[in-house]
């Protein structure tokens, strides 16, 4: 059933999975647990980053009337520079150890505009 | 070509090669990525014994699935090479726990597909980063074929890198080589 809206606020189910997505990215989640058993540290981090790429991607196959714009945006950051970690470790770091500002910039925002 | 201008085109071929994370949607003809199942049977391969088989898989929703499982995967190629161990086979040569030649020759017959790859103008990618028991099960392989190594191949998508100026600069060989004793870097 459509959720209804003022317009403002987002629907509870913008950007909601389908069963088919979620189940797509448990098996990422599960299979990322398994082979950090025995890969270097800070692949961890590295499947993270994707795991978060790939959960904005599947949400961008969804309507997602406010946060398209720098979810598109965040996605692309995190595709360019996650393999980074391949080719400019300390840079990756230094993107990894930046990006949360990023999210956490983008949900004020949001916040201080729902309040308005 | 003469003989004497091979060594220098081989060369560049290894020089020229580099793992592709970025692909163009269009298919791999077939009989190119037969080309290069041959030329992994052609690699180097402990005793002649071939205990591996290559799996070949080009259907986008079956690639989608193992990319779930295959977080080393960080594209979604139009095709898939899966060097798998024959288990059967692997008994067969009587080859001991422990024993690492086998994956030594997983390394070789990858090394041969990804530079006849980079000949025939194909990108490539090696991916050891799965879980076996999730991919062998999407890819419904019998008990006894084991996935080792996944091989992304497709045509190259150009991508920008994004890397820093500064970033630091590809290893030189004299680095990597010592003449007859650790630590000594050029020939005497």
């Amino acid at each position: 059933m459509a959720e209804i809206t003022d317009g403002v606020t987002p629907a509870a189910t913008a950007g909601v999975l389908t069963e088919e997505q979620a189940f797509r990215l448990i098996a990422y989640l599960t299979s990322s647990a398994e082979i950090s058993l025995h890969e270097p540290t800070y692949y961890g981090s590295l499947r993270l980053i994707d795991a978060a790429s790939r959960l904005i991607g599947f949400m961008l196959e969804h309507d997602l009337p406010t946060a398209e714009p720098f979810l598109r945006e965040l996605k692309a950051e995190l595709d360019t520079k996650k393999v980074w970690s391949m080719w400019d470790r300390e840079a990756y770091y230094d993107f990894v150890r930046e990006v949360p500002a990023e999210v956490a910039a983008e949900m004020m925002r949001r916040e201080s505009e729902a309040q308005s | 070509m003469s003989d004497a201008a091979v060594p220098d085109v081989i060369f560049d071929v290894i020089k020229r090669r580099r793992v592709t994370r970025s692909y163009l949607p269009e298919p791999v003809d077939d009989a190119l990525l037969a080309q290069l199942v041959a030329a992994a049977r052609w690699a180097s391969n402990a005793s002649n014994r071939h205990i591996h088989k290559f799996l070949i898989t080009r259907d986008p929703h079956r690639i989608g699935m193992i990319r779930s499982f295959a977080p080393g995967l960080l594209a979604e190629p139009p095709a898939l090479i899966v060097i798998l161990t024959d288990e059967g086979a692997r008994a067969r040569e009587r080859l001991q726990e422990g024993d690492t030649a086998d994956f030594i020759d997983v390394g070789t017959a990858a090394q041969n597909m990804m530079v006849m790859a980079q000949a025939l103008g194909l990108g490539t990618c090696p991916v050891t980063s799965f879980s076996k028991t999730g991919v062998a099960t999407v890819l419904e392989l019998p008990e006894g074929l084991i996935p080792e190594l996944m091989l992304m191949v497709g045509h190259p998508k150009p991508v920008d890198r994004g890397l820093r100026a500064n970033a630091p600069k590809p290893l030189q060989v004299r680095d990597l080589t010592y003449w007859e004793v650790p630590g000594v870097h050029d020939p005497a």
